[in-house]
């Protein structure tokens, strides 16, 4: 079953359309990121998410209900996690705890409160001042505020913005934590590397359209991956005609002959039959950050044409 | 019973979060409390009123409009609060909780109300020290806590719009100089009589004039209040009541459930 399911969603502001027919699946259980440059519609889409705006047009579905119709019922099974940490400083990291599990109507907030405050190494500091925090620190207890009351869905927008390598990835192993423990999280960020460690599926959105999305692996290899290969330097003329011949589409780089993934097998075999030496064969992957260049970029050039 | 208590729990965190800021204590109930004793005990034997002269005559005749002079200086902070929890995007996390809509500006509002009686009585208290004291019935005392309740209740509704529209907390209370400046133009702390006539008009015709003659004569009982004012003063804060709820609500609306 999906834990999210949206189906031509779209949003508009005005004359501004922010979402153009968004459709999303999000499987239980499974860190989802959503990546975007700013302006894009992820916040629009979260707070759509999270019942705090309606779509235009288009179904959205949490756990199978509709938050148009069902919003406090669907509020009971997810929490929002926003961009900037929501604390009261004047009080206490546990008060605060303690705020939301009066709010959900916790019946044991003592025993919830020292579990979730275990998880994310926040125990001793339970009865400081949030406003004597480091970011990190608020960071971690506006996140373990949002797993008060177990939600099955955790929605975090950009929470490792701003934070320190060390809490980063603190926070990354909290957010695995979630996943591990049966949650959906569904997660924004501007950091590649994070969406490329930690999501199960990534969705690329731009300018209010999902323009790629699918498994780190699946996007990096689809899009951009690259395999070289060097032959024999007796074969070098060899293999050039031969590839020519069959139609193959390569380039002679440096490093040897580049190839997309969509040719690189046919190439091999074809070189292989043709009593070539290959010498070297290697898979360039491509990284998120190429992959979102490669996206953003295109779609630029389309808008242009 | 899960909405009550969430009513609750948000009014308890915001009356904490008054009661433990220096800066709120200090504008609310301190400031308040050395206007008080400045117009008293530097002003108020200068100032001729119906009860006589002298500083004695003065605080009976002001203490009424100091208190309502209290209440509207609190509605910056209610302004400022509201304001701080969406900008912070707290509004927002109580959004996504499984919460009544209502609670959570409702909780503002009570708590708000609730803070402006707490300042209300420490300036009253001072003034009792300072020498006041009313003969008021336990009918006309009742009665003045149900006015200041609606006059709470109004000025709360009036700082919604402002609080929720204002870029920062900083700009979200400048609507209460307004408030402030209509009860200084008025009979709150000196008789209107002796204003210059255009100012006169203004002060005899504007609506604090004759919420704060009825907040006197409930406290005062020898003060003569016509009915004609206390009725005059109901219509203008239930009038006010119900202009500034409905104009709360739709920008709230506009603003959170139409977003």
């Amino acid at each position: 079953m999906n834990a999210i399911e949206v189906r031509a969603v779209t949003k508009d502001f005005g004359k501004l359309a922010v979402l153009k027919g968004i459709n999303l699946d999000v499987k239980q259980g499974e860190i989802f990121t959503l990546l975007g440059a700013n302006g894009a519609g992820k916040s629009t889409l979260i707070n759509i998410l999270t019942t705090l705006s309606q779509p235009q047009s288009g179904t959205v579905s949490l756990m199978g209900l509709d938050p148009t119709k069902a919003g406090n019922h669907v509020r009971e099974l997810i929490s929002l996690n926003a961009q900037t940490a929501t604390l009261d400083g004047e009080f206490t990291g546990a008060e605060n705890l303690r705020l939301i599990a009066q709010l959900r109507g916790i019946k044991d907030q003592k025993v919830e409160i020292a579990a979730i405050a275990t998880r994310l190494d926040l125990t001793g500091f339970l009865n400081r001042k949030v406003k004597t925090y480091s970011g990190g620190m608020r960071r971690r207890l506006d996140i373990a505020m949002s797993l008060i009351g177990d939600p099955q869905i955790v929605f975090l927008d950009e929470p490792t913005t701003g934070v320190d390598p060390q809490n980063r990835l603190a926070l990354w192993r909290s957010i695995r934590e979630i996943r591990d423990a049966g949650k959906t999280v569904f997660l924004t960020t501007q950091y590649l590397d994070e969406a490329d460690a930690l999501s199960d599926h990534i969705a690329f959105i731009h300018d209010g359209v999902i323009v790629k999305h699918g498994t780190p692996e699946e996007i990096k290899q689809r899009v951009t991956t690259t395999y070289t290969l060097q032959v024999a330097p007796n074969d070098k003329d060899a293999a050039d005609q031969t590839l020519t011949t069959n139609g193959i589409d390569y380039t002679q780089g440096e490093h040897g002959i580049s190839l997309t993934a969509t040719n690189a097998t046919k190439a091999l075999t074809t070189l292989l039959s043709a009593q070539i030496t290959i010498e070297h064969y290697d898979r360039d992957e491509a990284d998120l950050e190429s992959v979102f260049l490669n996206v953003t970029n295109r779609e630029a050039a389309n808008e242009n044409a | 019973m899960k909405t009550p208590k969430q009513l609750g729990v948000l009014t308890g965190r915001i009356i904490r979060q008054n009661l433990t800021n220096a800066d709120t204590i200090i504008t609310v109930i301190a400031m308040p409390i050395f206007i008080l004793l400045f117009f008293v005990y530097v002003m108020g034997g200068n100032i001729a009123t119906a009860g006589g002269s002298g500083s004695a005559a003065y605080l009976r005749y002001a203490l009424p409009g100091f208190l309502l002079l209290t209440m509207a200086m609190g509605s910056a902070y209610t302004s400022m609060r509201i304001n701080l929890d969406r900008t912070s995007g707290f509004l927002d996390r109580l959004h996504s909780l499984p919460i009544p809509r209502w609670v959570i500006l409702g909780s503002h509002v009570l708590a708000s109300v609730i803070f402006m009686l707490i300042a209300e009585v420490a300036v009253f208290l001072v003034g009792l020290l300072m020498g006041y004291r009313t003969n008021a019935t336990i009918s006309s005392t009742l009665m003045f806590i149900g006015l200041s309740i609606l006059f709470g209740l109004g000025i709360t509704l009036l700082a919604i719009p402002f609080s929720l529209k204002a870029d920062n907390a900083a700009s979200a209370g400048g609507f209460s100089y307004v408030l402030l400046m209509l009860l200084f133009v008025s009979s709150a702390l000196m008789p209107t009589k002796g204003m210059a006539k255009p100012v006169q008009i203004f002060a005899d015709y504007q609506p604090m004039t004759p919420i704060v003659n009825t907040a006197r004569g409930l406290l005062d009982q020898a003060t003569a209040v016509g009915q004609h004012t206390g009725i005059v003063a109901f219509v203008w804060l239930i009038g006010g009541i119900l202009v500034f709820a409905l104009l709360s609500y739709r920008v709230y609306v506009r603003m959170f459930l139409t977003r």
